[in-house]
């Protein structure tokens, strides 16, 4: 089912939470609404699913208008942060109380009842902790229940907020690629919250990067990564360089040092977004496009070496380089280098940092 | 050549033998040196078992000892005069004080009065708890202080409430007479002064709890299609049973126990409008002391039960907690 929001604005005494919001989510998509704390993300996604309402602007799944339906009527699954399983009651009643709490007649039979749960208690391969209670589960066990719980009712959307924001590392980077490989498998329409960058490229089809309120782009992991419209977008999705810089002729300055004899037109001033892994420590000059850095830290534990330096004009540079190449150089700390900018990013519009 | 590799690494093997044993020796000797040093001064090798915050031997003794004192002198004691007075003249005779007609209805209008008070209190505490747990409006912290005025104010000064509002000479005093209907002096009255005195004890229990458990368990509910009433039941409810539970308990004893308040509305009529509390001062103020202790150990007794239940209940919460 397609999910529509049109316009949707929400206040909070003073805050603004949500600013003449738009989206619309196509049927079958796991979509990710992408942004940090206080960007609206959560609000969107509670109205939604009805557990808030917009101050004004429409929410409609395929196409038909939702706005005043209340949660109950909207049939939307929703997992929450923190769970939310019924503490008193086992896994297997946890799974089943949306089929149960149905008017009679749209109750299923308690035996079809009892097929569903099991079928759900394989799908999330817990089938021997039906009878435990949710406090005898580890977090992602529970995660898991709650997950089974909101599939349980058959809904026409799954809203998950911020489904692995409480579990530890290890547990959410599996537990990310199970929701994956679910969705691959039942394809029902499905947006979730997070504020982890990672995790939104990894899991969703489509990201949608938020802040302060508004949606700053919609996109596939890809798009939003490497096209990023917004310096925001660009800053939020990974580490990022800045520099003072200017535009002359088509070509891209870094700060006034790089070329000395140009510094008197300040005409294309700019913000210049460069990502660490796209400047290149070199120990010779080549030929304009470098500057000068003498490297402060140097960080070998991981898959990339991380190295902070400080730039000619004083400024701290963060640079990533593989670990053959950071073998290759033999780099020790306090040592003067050349960095080469191999690409950067400049947004029309954006004044300077 | 693979002979002699084999041979090699069992060649090897060998001398660990020896050097394990040198290591046993090692360890003896390391030992003795360990008791050595502990009978010059066992204190500094002994493990410290105790925690960082307890106090010495004969700090913690005394201590206890004026606790145990206090308690056995200013609660014991007392409890057991109350039943060895009541059976001073034989379980016949106390028997005999209880079965007495104005005893007897004394102790059926106090049940009377706590079987209306507790469940009003119930459905009040719950209502209000509910309200003030999950949601945020104006006058919240009103209505907080508003239910705790019954525990701020004596209870005398709630009895003349009521009988400022319905007596003769109060506000609603003439109608309620021109209508022939009695609260002051009567067992409505009763009944009026025990629901305010125990009005805060439900909600004052479940306020923390509600609050603590937050929303987010009715809100799945909701989205999985529940109604506000099966959710109450089947969510929010369980959840808060012990507390509920609780305050129930703790209500119920007071609303037996109530003096002040149902004193001054009662108006102390044998064998009509008194409590047993009421019931007990009259006997004893009339040199009465068998059949005045006698019912006096009843409410003992209920105190005791109370008390018990209390705990089974605090006993079977933290076991609820922990599984």
């Amino acid at each position: 089912m397609s999910i529509e929001a049109v316009g949707i604005t929400k206040r909070f005494g003073a805050f603004s939470a949500l600013d003449n919001v738009d989206l619309t989510i196509p049927s079958g998509e796991l979509v990710a609404l992408l942004g940090p704390s206080g960007s609206g993300k959560t609000t969107l996604l509670r109205i939604i699913a009805g557990l808030e309402f917009a101050d004004s602007g429409t929410v409609r799944f395929d196409g038909s208008d939702i706005t005043d339906q209340s949660a109950r009527e909207r049939r939307v699954g929703f997992v929450f942060q923190h769970y939310a399983l019924f503490r008193h009651m086992t896994v297997f009643e946890n799974i089943a109380f949306g089929l149960r709490v149905r008017p009679r007649k749209l109750r299923p039979a308690k035996n079809e009842i009892e097929r569903r749960v099991k079928g759900l208690l394989s799908l999330i391969q817990l089938e021997n902790l039906a009878h435990r209670y949710p406090a005898q589960l580890s977090g992602g066990q529970r995660q898991r229940v709650a997950l089974a719980r909101a599939l349980a009712v058959e809904p026409s959307v799954l809203l998950l907020d911020e489904p692995f924001g409480a579990l530890d590392a290890k547990v959410r980077l599996e537990l990310r690629r199970w929701l994956r490989q679910l969705h691959d498998e039942i394809h029902i329409t499905s947006v979730f919250v997070t504020h982890d960058q990672e995790e939104a490229l990894e899991v969703a089809d489509r990201v949608v990067v938020m802040n302060q309120g508004q949606i700053e782009q919609v996109g596939s992991p890809d798009e939003v990564y490497n096209y990023p419209a917004t310096p925001f977008v660009y800053r939020f999705l990974g580490n990022v360089n800045l520099f003072h810089g200017r535009i002359d002729e088509g070509q891209t300055y870094l700060h006034d040092a790089v070329s000395p004899e140009r510094a008197t037109s300040h005409i294309g001033s700019k913000t210049v977004y460069v990502r660490p892994h796209w400047l290149e420590i070199r120990r010779q000059p080549d030929h304009e496009n470098h500057f000068r850095a003498t490297i402060k830290h140097i960080n070998s534990a991981g898959p990339v070496v991380k190295v902070e330096a400080v730039s000619e004009w004083g400024s701290p540079v963060h640079i990533e380089l593989s670990q053959d190449r950071f073998r290759d150089l033999q780099l020790t700390r306090n040592e003067a280098v050349f960095v080469t900018p191999k690409e950067v990013k400049v947004f029309d519009g954006d004044p300077a940092a | 050549m693979n002979e002699q590799g084999n041979r090699g690494t069992l060649g090897d093997r060998s001398p660990s033998a020896p050097s394990d044993e040198f290591e046993l020796v090692q360890d003896e000797n390391t030992l003795s040196m360990a008791t050595a040093v502990t009978l010059r001064n066992p204190a500094t090798l002994l493990p410290r078992t105790v925690a960082a915050t307890t106090e010495g031997p004969l700090v913690r003794r005394l201590l206890t000892g004026i606790a145990v004192l206090f308690l056995g002198l200013f609660l014991l004691l007392p409890l057991t005069m109350v039943f060895a007075s009541a059976l001073a003249k034989g379980f016949t005779v106390y028997v005999e004080s209880l079965r007495e007609p104005d005893a007897w209805a004394a102790i059926r209008l106090t049940l009377l009065a706590a079987a209306m008070a507790v469940p009003a209190n119930v459905v009040f505490g719950v209502a209000a708890a509910w309200a003030i747990g999950k949601f945020d409006f104006f006058g919240k912290s009103l209505l907080i202080t508003l239910i705790d005025l019954p525990f701020a104010v004596s209870p005398v000064v709630s009895g003349l409430i009521y009988v400022l509002l319905f007596g003769l000479q109060g506000i609603l005093g003439p109608w309620l007479a021109a209508h022939d209907i009695k609260i002051i002096f009567a067992v409505p009255g009763i009944v009026l002064a025990t629901i305010f005195v125990t009005f805060p004890f439900v909600a004052r229990e479940l306020i923390p709890l509600i609050q603590a458990q937050g929303n987010e368990e009715e809100e799945a509910a909701l989205t999985l299609g529940a109604s506000g009433w099966r959710t109450f039941f089947h969510v929010t409810l369980p959840n808060i049973k012990w507390g509920l539970l609780y305050g129930v308990i703790l209500c119920n004893a007071r609303a037996m126990g109530e003096f002040g308040a149902v004193s001054v509305v009662s108006g102390h009529i044998r064998g009509r409008t008194n409590t047993m509390p009421l019931h007990i001062e009259i006997l004893y103020n009339e040199y009465q002391f068998v059949p005045a202790f006698a019912v006096a150990s009843l409410l003992a007794l209920l105190a005791l039960l109370t008390l018990f239940v209390k705990s089974l209940i605090e006993w079977r919460s933290k076991q609820q907690v922990a599984s």
